[in-house]
């Protein structure tokens, strides 16, 4: 066994180490309160790290099956005495086990033929849509990851509305701040994969607020997928690399470089962490990474709008709203405050904070498509915490949580709007 | 390893899914919340009535397979580890809150509730279980009454064998047997119940627990206090306890933990200081203020640099945060980390103190300070970043000089975690050899077989 190399777990031994078995993520881990089996806790899971780098165990499905039981919520760690960062060393196992065994069928296919190359994904996506009204249902409002429902295409997911004009082609690469304002920064967008192909509208309306605060925004034509699906979840870290040099590539002289994704926002930062293979990529994506701001960053903490600044649009008026935190943005890179501060600030509309708002969707990615069910039942607590403030409309800043919310209130309580946060904004 | 047939027959009682039998699940099996012990078992189960676990026992019985009881394996003795393979019986979908009875002050649960999830359930009718090992936010109702498990509240409200009025058990030999009742007071006959708070899951599996509740109290003050002398901050706690208060909790933090906690938390702890109290005073309002303006009073004159009442509830919490933080502090500080559990009387903490000073010394290792200072369970943790066997061996008898410093005091073996594995090699210097005689008696009466979490407590 000995002979496999464990490359990226070789990188984290010393996290792996820090775990002291204390079993106290037993009370936050969502899949292990759903399933209370150890081996999907992230102490559990650690241990399989160990006893495969220790050669008790080997690299096969059954490993790997586990390793990919978890949602990367990073609620363990938060909670944990030692602050043992699990679902990172989770992702090490998992690009240790693709370069050994590779990925499950067809999400490897995929990863490296379609979602890498945005203009392959793109001519599919115009393809699919075609056929969408006809020969699938046509599901309003139901979104996710793309890179997931591409997967999930395979599987019969439910399918969400592919724009018939993509965003890079109805906005031009460099917009400047409007009525000939003096740019006050330059900052790049990305849009991310939902925003390019299906809700292009939404990616408009960030650009036209930042343009009117005198912000020039430059929207590269060359960006791409974030990756997250590929490298995060798959752990293919070799794709991973080849779309973080693209989107690294794509992003020359910008001040910042705002996303309005969750996930987008916390995979631009980690490329660093996980895919520096080089002295050059560390020093490229550590730069890169140091640019990102969500845009609930960006807007109050950057251009630090005013409570004023923010108008709530007529859909939303008279509306009793609530937030849930996307696990990306609240944990792993700890926005929480800001974007209560927007809803807060919204005149007209009533915000209520549920209960365990920052408790993880269930979604996670590429996890759900593996474990369905388990998702749904995680999700199924979120609704709970929704139905307890009866809020008209859920409120997050992740296209993933938004498909899960959607489809879980709609199966577990009163159907609820669940929208994007700067779909709410005027 | 285990036939075909006898998986198949364990599928056939508990269902297909709560069996797991594969190489990686078992793995996750084979530890629990101690550094060294590692034993996999050869199939775990999931059972989730006391009907299912009596079959599970016949079958075990009948083919004198090894079952090791398991909750959420927080446990910190070994003795949730499977030494010789066999089942582990893992109680956690076994998690139901029967009843809960504001009248009679009772509440009957079943062995997988998390101990966390008691409390919540409970703090909506303002009742109180007192009992709280740190391990609260996992560990299992079971598990607490196995190991008979206290906390920091222990030195007020006692530990957990003082509320347990009732329990139902399947012996070895699958019979369900049920004891005690829903009465605080039952003279009938022998007591069994304590057999079992304590039993470390060597005589049954407890399958439904009745628990003696009491009302919350109304108020709880925290007073910190910091002391440039460890041992003057031992004498204050006797001090405390000689004039009449015994106070919810009094915890005690070393100069180590302040500065890792501090390192991790940021609260303005002063780094330089020697020793930490907290100490909490509950009950009614009237009764809290007085009796926190009398320790208030006591710290002083014991000595105290500060010595403080936290405002508020928010205040009080941030340094019970870091005092729950303190223990990661410590298991993060090397490799091997040994927390030791040995109890001196309270009235001898600051000879013990000394004491442990002087091992320290002797055999170069440090030895960290943080536990329940109010019932003398102050847990000298030992640790080192070496593998060398010299080293090791040399951790070993430091463990063992501080052992006997306490026994010497007085003391005990183990306050709280229990022998387990972890502690067996020293059971017969802390116990009166008839004492173990006669536990091996009992242990033969309900377990004929030793099929029930064997090699456990006592070396053979």
């Amino acid at each position: 066994m000995k002979s496999i190399k464990l490359t990226e777990l070789a990188k984290v031994e010393k996290e792996i180490e820090q775990c002291m078995k204390c079993g106290f993520c037993a009370f936050v881990c969502p899949v292990y309160q759903e399933e209370k089996v150890e081996a999907g806790l992230a102490r559990g899971k650690n241990e399989l790290v160990k006893r495969l780098i220790s050669g008790e165990l080997e690299i096969n499905r059954e490993l790997a099956d586990r390793l990919h039981k978890c949602t990367a919520c990073m609620t363990c760690t938060a909670n944990c005495p030692a602050k043992a960062p699990i679902p990172r060393i989770v992702v090490a196992a998992r690009a240790d086990i693709a370069s050994s065994i590779g990925m499950r069928f067809p999400y490897g296919f995929i990863y490296r033929n379609i979602l890498a190359k945005r203009n392959v994904m793109g001519r599919l996506l115009s393809l699919s849509s075609l056929f969408q009204s006809t020969l699938m249902p046509k599901t309003n409002g139901f979104l996710r990851h793309m890179p997931d429902f591409l997967s999930g295409l395979v599987k019969g997911r439910q399918i969400p509305s592919v724009a018939s004009k993509f965003l890079h082609r109805q906005l031009p690469e460099v917009n400047r701040p409007a009525g000939g304002m003096r740019p006050v920064m330059r900052v790049g967008y990305f849009s991310g994969c939902m925003n390019e192909f299906v809700l292009p509208h939404l990616g408009k309306k960030v650009v036209d607020i930042l343009t009117r605060h005198g912000v020039e925004v430059v929207m590269p034509k060359a960006q791409g997928c974030c990756g997250a699906a590929v490298f995060l979840g798959a752990g293919d870290f070799k794709t991973g690399r080849k779309m973080a040099d693209a989107n690294v590539a794509a992003f020359k002289d910008v001040d910042y470089i705002v996303t309005d994704c969750a996930t987008c926002s916390c995979t631009l930062t980690e490329y660093s962490h996980f895919l520096a293979d080089t002295p050059e990529r560390k020093e490229a994506y550590g730069k890169f990474g140091s640019k990102i701001r969500h845009i609930t960053q960006f807007l109050t903490d950057v251009l630090q709008l005013p409570a004023s600044a923010f108008m709530a649009s007529a859909e939303v008026k008279g509306k009793k709203i609530t937030w849930h935190d996307p696990c990306h943005l609240n944990r792993h890179l700890g926005v929480k405050e800001q974007p209560r501060r927007i809803l807060g600030s919204l005149e007209g509309v009533q915000y209520l904070e549920m209960p365990n708002a920052d408790r993880c969707c269930g979604m996670g990615g590429q996890f759900n498509l593996l474990n369905y069910e388990l998702s749904m039942q995680i999700a199924q607590k979120k609704v709970e915490s929704i139905e307890a403030v009866d809020a008209d409309i859920v409120v997050t800043a992740c296209p993933g949580c938004q498909l899960q919310l959607t489809e879980a209130t709609n199966r577990f309580g009163k159907p609820r709007k669940v929208m994007g946060i700067m779909e709410i904004l005027d | 390893m285990l036939s075909p047939g006898i998986i198949a027959q364990l599928e056939k009682i508990v269902g297909k899914p709560s069996v797991l039998t594969t190489k990686e699940d078992l793995a996750t099996y084979s530890y629990d919340g101690t550094t060294t012990w590692s034993y996999a078992p050869e199939v775990v189960v999931f059972p989730t009535s006391t009907v299912q676990i009596s079959e599970i026992m016949k079958l075990a019985s009948d083919n004198r397979i090894a079952v090791t009881p398991r909750g959420s394996g927080t446990n910190i003795s070994g003795g949730s580890v499977p030494t010789r393979g066999g089942i582990v019986l893992c109680t956690t979908k076994m998690n139901r809150i029967l009843d809960v009875n504001k009248a009679n002050l009772t509440a009957t649960v079943e062995p997988g509730v998390v101990l966390q999830d008691f409390y919540t359930l409970l703090a909506k009718d303002n009742l109180f279980y007192p009992p709280d090992p740190q391990s609260y936010l996992s560990c299992t109702m079971g598990g607490t009454i196995a190991e008979n498990s206290g906390g920091p509240l222990c030195i007020k409200y006692g530990v957990t064998k003082h509320y347990v009025l009732g329990l139902e058990v399947v012996l070895p030999s699958g019979y369900v047997m049920n004891i005690g009742g829903l009465t605080v007071k039952n003279r009938t006959g022998y007591d069994l119940l304590p057999l079992f708070t304590g039993s470390e899951g060597t005589l049954g599996i407890i399958t439904k627990i009745t628990l003696r509740l009491i009302p919350k109290p109304a108020a709880r003050k925290t007073i910190m206090a910091i002391f440039d002398d460890m041992t003057l901050a031992g004498a204050v706690v006797s001090s405390i306890l000689a004039n009449g208060i015994v106070p919810a909790k009094i915890e005690f933090v070393d100069n180590f933990v302040i500065r890792r906690i501090e390192e991790k938390m940021q609260i303005g702890l002063p780094v330089d200081a020697n020793t930490m109290l907290l100490i909490d005073a509950d009950g009614s309002l009237a009764a809290v203020e007085s009796e926190a303006e009398h320790i208030l009073e006591l710290l002083k004159s014991g000595g105290a640099r500060i010595a403080r009442l936290a405002k508020d509830e928010a205040e009080s919490l941030v340094y019970w945060k870091a005092r729950s933080a303190g223990f990661a502090a410590i298991y993060s500080a090397a490799r091997t980390v040994v927390a030791e559990d040995v109890t001196v009387p309270r009235d001898r903490l600051s000879d013990f103190i000394k004491k442990l000073d002087e091992i320290s010394k002797k055999f170069g290792f440090p030895i960290v300070l943080i536990g329940h200072a109010g019932d003398g369970n102050i847990h000298p943790s030992v640790f080192t970043n070496s593998r060398e066997k010299e080293d090791l061996d040399r951790l070993e008898d430091t463990l063992t000089a501080i052992f006997e410093a306490a026994l010497e005091l007085g003391g005990t073996l183990s306050g709280e975690h229990g022998i387990g594995l972890e502690k067996k090699r020293l059971l017969s210097k802390a116990l009166d050899p008839m004492a173990i005689e006669v536990m091996k008696q009992i242990k033969a009466i309900f377990d004929p077989n030793n099929i029930m979490n064997p090699d456990k407590i006592w070396e053979v």
